[in-house]
């Protein structure tokens, strides 16, 4: 089968500043495909070289199986973008907004285009320049999915949107998903990317870094463990097991992390008294930190800084 | 008692240097110097440049006792109400007062509208862009932040008026002959420049009081319209009411290049301009940020804004800009043709006289209509080239504002892009050049005359626009379309300096042939230089053809 997204050593300069560096992602029909990353790594940049909006210094995009710079406007006809950051026409309402960039497609399908219109609760026979953020990011969303592409490609596409809006919006991607859609949802927010995707590349600083399934990237990453004691923890003796990092006491609690099998933890637990024993299985936004680190991320996070750790 | 915790200085801030402060990101003043120090070194370097090169022409074309006689005797000749639009005759027969009354109300309608278009954009532009909001979060007053937005452009404006002052002294005497009295003292310089600026802020304090208002647009398009109509009631008969409330009117005893000083007059002008600065600054601090009366240009009905498909939604972009060009040029072909058919008849009435041109104006007619408009075809063109830079700067605006990324990613090629783009420029051109030949028509026919060749030759402006835009467009899509709009003006710009320049500097006549303006014949008494014709169709269609080929290799901007 043809992936409807193909890259082979994407590289992208400007200059002397990083783009992208030998990129290589493959995306298979019908998938949600994850594209992660901090601001700045080269998400938006990856996105645009397939959309032949840049063109790439070296390597090779295909869409649907077209080499992205040889015939855009065939791709394009198959596809449904919501750039990152986007300004439309001032003076249109967003009716006449949407209407313009259907009849840019030929026409869409009305009941559908009002359906979404009304899903989203946009109000059509506003100007777009009256619109709050999150109201032109609607018109933006229902511009990309009103005639029911074979791709949607979105730049962060919860931007701007309230809790609601969101669910909305993952909704309407699963149905179209569902009628055999394929997605290439770029996000720099981890949770997102892990409630709505199949797969994930992760990316930073130009390059990819990991590639797999969501599931796969959680297995594949840390346990996050918590014991209670009912004296002072023995942190050395955890420490000095395989696979174990950043323990952490307070008081008689002790936290670490365990990446790989849990078992020794478990054994060793049971045999210095544990009291209470908690062991949690990682978000993909925990997962991330502890792939790359706090501070090298500006992704967003919920946990609290450690207070203690040895 | 409990003590008031005082705000400590945080360890480690590193000072704010004066300098930066003075120009740079330390103050709001600072960084609206630095935001406009290209429009000062563009107006700056016009109204200097202007003052020189009138200096240079006027001692050229008028160098002896004899000629200067004969332009008192021209002068003297047309109607009142044309001589009053441009100002009070003065001392005709020397370099400063002629400079004064032909030049004089250019220099203070130029320098009027980069006030207007400064002050209506310095608060209601940035609120209406959002910006103004983080400023206004800063720990000053809104009060405050209008005074330094403020005192930024007059401290622009005042500095390029003293370019101005020192320009048209240094311009006398490097040009003027002292036994003609062409000497400009610094004093009578200043008075002028001083004058120039005077106008300039009281109309752009015009825009800056009602700004706050009515938003950028509605303000600058309020006081545009006053600046406008109150110097045509200055000088035009019937609407003597009206000039009772213009500076320009204030100030007609004020000539300051021919040694005629109204200084009350002046003071009345600047005091008016402080008040309406002063309302301004209340008006912003009073109200809610960017919550303005909601005047706006009229809206357009859905189906002229265009959304069927890729022209005509470009073509709807550029209508409203059209309109205002093309009606601003209505009025000033009515204005001119009406009083064009006067003069020319009395130009033809008097056979002296039409020797006195002919020896002036070898190339012109005078005692036609025709003849008469041909006179200012520089001024049209160059209105014409301008209006034009903004189609194209409309036209950029879909990449540069962030448009272009959801439409090239419909079924729409690169190519197609700036193809339809062009052929809505020109369309909007066409809008503008029709509304122009209207304005002749109809001012010719009011003025008594037939129109006859001047409507058709109405039309050289529309192909000299058509030109600009292939200009634009062949450096907006082969290049990058943020400096297509700025580069197009600067062609425009060298081309009536070169077209004005050349033949007074005594430069090679090739220099002149340069400029493309001077290929377009004598088309308002229908004398047509196909060369040019034709020169300027290759550029407009070459250049889109240019662009689009471009558009499909580079990068598109983010």
């Amino acid at each position: 089968m043809t992936s409807v997204i193909r890259t082979e050593k994407l590289t992208k300069s400007y200059g002397t500043h990083r783009g992208i560096v030998d990129v290589d992602l493959e995306v298979q029909p019908g998938e949600v495909f994850g594209f992660l990353g901090p601001n700045g790594a080269g998400k938006t940049t990856t996105i645009r070289v397939l959309l032949d909006l840049i063109r790439p210094t070296s390597g090779k995009a295909f869409v649907f199986g077209i080499e992205s710079s040889a015939d855009p406007s065939a791709i394009h006809k198959r596809i449904g973008y919501l750039p990152g950051e986007f300004a439309l026409y001032d003076r249109l309402t967003g009716g006449q907004t949407l209407e313009y960039f259907g009849n840019l497609r030929g026409g869409v399908d009305r009941a559908y285009q009002a359906q979404l219109i009304e899903r989203f609760e946009l109000d059509p026979s506003r100007r777009f320049r009256e619109y709050s953020k999150g109201n032109k990011q609607k018109v933006g969303i229902v511009a990309a999915l009103q005639h029911r592409p074979e791709l949607l490609v979105l730049d962060e596409p919860t931007s701007g949107l309230d809790p609601l809006v969101q669910q909305t919006f993952f909704n309407t991607v699963r149905e179209q998903v569902k009628d055999g859609a394929t997605v290439f949802l770029s996000s720099h927010i981890l949770s997102e990317v892990e409630k709505s995707c199949d797969r994930v590349a992760i990316i930073r600083e130009g390059r990819i870094v990991r590639l797999d399934r969501v599931d796969a990237l959680r297995d594949l990453a840390h346990h996050q463990v918590e014991m209670r004691f009912a004296g002072d923890p023995p942190a050395a003796e955890f420490e000095r097991l395989q696979g174990v990092s950043d323990v952490e006491v307070t008081d008689h609690l002790i936290r670490l992390r365990v990446f790989g099998p849990i078992t020794g933890v478990v054994q060793a637990a049971a045999r210095l008294g544990v009291t209470d024993f908690l062991s949690r299985e990682p978000s993909l936004e925990e997962t991330f930190l502890a792939q790359y680190g706090r501070a090298e991320s500006d992704a967003t996070v919920g946990s609290p800084a450690p207070a203690e750790v040895k | 008692m409990a003590a008031q915790a005082q705000p400590q200085p945080l360890a480690g801030l590193r000072r704010i240097s004066l300098r930066s402060r003075l120009y740079g990101f330390g103050s709001i003043y600072g960084k609206s110097i630095r935001d406009s120090r290209l429009a000062f070194i563009i107006a700056a370097g016009l109204l200097g440049g202007m003052a020189l090169v009138m200096g240079a022409a006027i001692g050229q074309v008028f160098p002896s006792a004899a000629s200067r006689l004969e332009i008192d005797k021209l002068i003297g000749s047309m109607p009142a109400s044309m001589v009053n639009l441009f100002g009070k005759p003065e001392k005709l027969g020397t370099l400063g007062g002629y400079m004064s009354w032909k030049y004089g109300a250019l220099f203070a309608l130029g320098t009027a509208l980069w006030s207007i278009m400064a002050l209506s954009g310095t608060l209601a532009g940035e609120a209406g862009k959002g910006s103004l909001d983080i400023v206004a979060s800063a720990p000053f007053g809104k009060r405050r932040i209008a005074l330094e937005k403020l005192a930024a452009h007059v401290t622009m404006l005042g500095l390029a008026m003293a370019v101005l002052a020192t320009m048209t002294t240094v311009s006398s005497n490097a040009f003027g002959d002292a036994a003609l009295g062409d000497r400009i003292s610094p004093l009578s310089s200043l008075g002028f420049a001083l004058w120039v600026g005077f106008i300039a802020l009281f109309f752009g304090g015009l825009a800056f009081a009602l700004g706050p208002i009515l938003g950028r647009a509605g303000s600058a398009g309020v006081a545009a319209a006053a600046m406008m109509l109150l110097w045509i009631a200055s000088g035009l008969q019937g609407l003597e009411l009206l000039a009772t409330v213009s500076p320009f009117h204030w100030t007609v005893n004020h000539v300051a290049l021919a040694a005629e000083y109204d200084w009350p007059g002046l003071a009345l002008v600047g005091v008016v301009a402080a008040v309406f600065l002063i309302v301004g600054v209340e008006a912003f601090a009073r109200r809610d940020l960017g919550v303005t009366a909601g005047l706006s240009m009229p809206g357009l009905p859905a189906p002229v804004l265009g959304v069927r498909g890729a022209t005509s939604r470009a073509f709807g972009d550029q209508l409203p800009r059209a309109l205002a060009w093309g009606i601003g040029l209505f009025i000033w072909g009515v204005l001119l043709a009406s009083i064009s058919g006067t003069f020319a008849k009395q130009i033809g009435e008097d056979t002296s006289l039409v020797g006195t041109f002919r020896t002036i104006f070898p190339s012109t007619d005078l005692a036609t209509a025709g003849g008469w408009l041909q006179l200012y075809a520089q001024l049209f063109v160059i209105a014409a080239g301008f209006a034009a830079t903004t189609f194209v700067a409309k036209w950029a605006s879909d990449e540069t504002e962030g448009r272009l990324e959801m439409v090239l990613t419909t079924p729409m090629a690169r190519a197609r892009w700036v193809v339809t783009g062009g052929i809505a420029a020109m369309l909007s051109v066409s809008v503008m050049t029709v509304l122009f030949a209207a304005g002749i028509a109809i001012g010719a026919t009011a003025g008594g005359v037939a129109p006859g060749d001047a409507i058709l030759g109405s039309t050289y402006l529309g192909i000299y626009a058509f030109a600009i835009v292939g200009i634009g467009f062949a450096i907006g899509g082969a290049w990058r379309t943020s400096v297509a709009a700025e580069i197009a003006a600067v062609f425009v710009l060298v081309t009536y300096l070169d077209d004005l320049l050349a033949p007074p500097l005594n430069l090679p006549d090739w220099v002149r042939q340069l400029a493309l303006t001077v290929h377009l014949g004598q088309p308002m008494v229908g004398q047509w230089d196909p060369v040019g014709v034709v020169a300027c169709l290759a550029i407009a269609v070459g250049g889109v053809a240019v662009g689009a080929m471009g558009m499909r290799r580079r990068d598109i901007a983010k």
